[in-house]
């Protein structure tokens, strides 16, 4: 129980970090505390492979993706403007308390199915040899699924920030000119 | 062992968290990292139902679904860089402007 409220303490103080932070490089840099944190719970809750994962895609890859765009782009600090909904933070943060006290207390509702050593002992520790069985028999469809969705999203993630090469004129589709040039056809 | 109860509150907690955070910032690089925080959450929800019933497969969907969360942020980041080429800013305000 002391590991759970250390780690939980950990993560909710990495998130209000990352919501509080001004700026956004230590924003990003509160939830990787937030993500490690989860990582840890996780091995808490038998899944070693998850936690492995946690930490390598998660707090590695994407926040590291995080940080390069949040430098390369120098956009660590907020604009300064006015705020057009001046009263949009406070009935964000009391819907948010009303949210986490709802959430909080439907968790309460949950009736465990099984005895939870016995359940745990089923998961066998959530090592990559069980995980990987699943995912390769029941989860066989999604697996392929989202190796084809991980090619669409290089090619989207390239094409999008590709620059058009020097000199070439963006062409204009047919629709474009027909509705841009009523005069000449007038005419 | 900690209850089951306990990790759902949690992340309940954080999935509010991210929710407040995602209203009151007008980053969208930070908003994104609220989107991430919430995702995150929905996760810690699923491995705990997992040893709740001692099923292996909610293991595997939250497996699958850190594959998404990488390709989600390979395509949201290169909205942002290619937004920021032609508007030099990342606040959700003056991005108003569906056109390019």
């Amino acid at each position: 129980m002391i590991v759970f409220v250390l780690l939980s303490l950990l993560a909710v103080a990495g998130a209000l970090g990352t919501i509080l932070w001004k700026n956004a490089l230590y924003s990003a840099l509160s939830l990787v505390g937030t993500l490690l944190a989860l990582a840890c719970i996780f091995v808490t809750l038998e899944a070693q492979f998850l936690a492995s994962v946690q930490v390598i895609v998660y707090a590695g890859a994407i926040m590291v993706l995080f940080l390069f765009v949040i430098m390369l782009l120098n956009a660590q600090y907020p604009d300064q403007h006015e705020d057009p909904l001046p009263w949009l933070a406070p009935v964000a943060i009391a819907g948010g308390i009303v949210l986490a006290g709802a959430l909080a207390y439907t968790a309460f509702l949950f009736k465990a199915p099984k005895a939870l050593e016995t359940a745990a002992k089923a998961l066998q520790g959530g090592t990559p040899g069980p995980v990987g069985e699943t995912l390769f028999t029941k989860f066989l469809l999604p697996f392929e699924a989202v190796s084809l969705l991980l090619i669409i999203a290089v090619v989207g993630a390239v094409a999008l920030v590709k620059r058009e090469p020097e000199g070439k004129q963006v062409r204009e589709t047919l629709e474009e000119r027909a509705t841009h040039t009523p005069e000449e056809v007038v005419a | 062992m900690v209850e089951t109860p306990y990790y759902i509150a949690l992340a309940g907690i954080l999935f509010s968290i991210g929710a407040v955070g995602f209203l009151m910032r007008r980053s969208v690089i930070q908003m994104f990292l609220c989107v991430e925080l919430m995702l995150n959450s929905a996760n810690l929800v699923l491995v705990a139902f997992a040893r709740a019933w001692g099923n292996l497969e909610a293991q595997t969907a939250v497996f699958i679904i850190l594959t998404l969360a990488a390709a989600e942020v390979a395509i949201g980041l290169g909205i942002i860089v290619a937004i920021f080429r032609k508007r030099v800013s990342t606040n959700v305000d003056e991005l108003s402007s569906l056109k390019g």
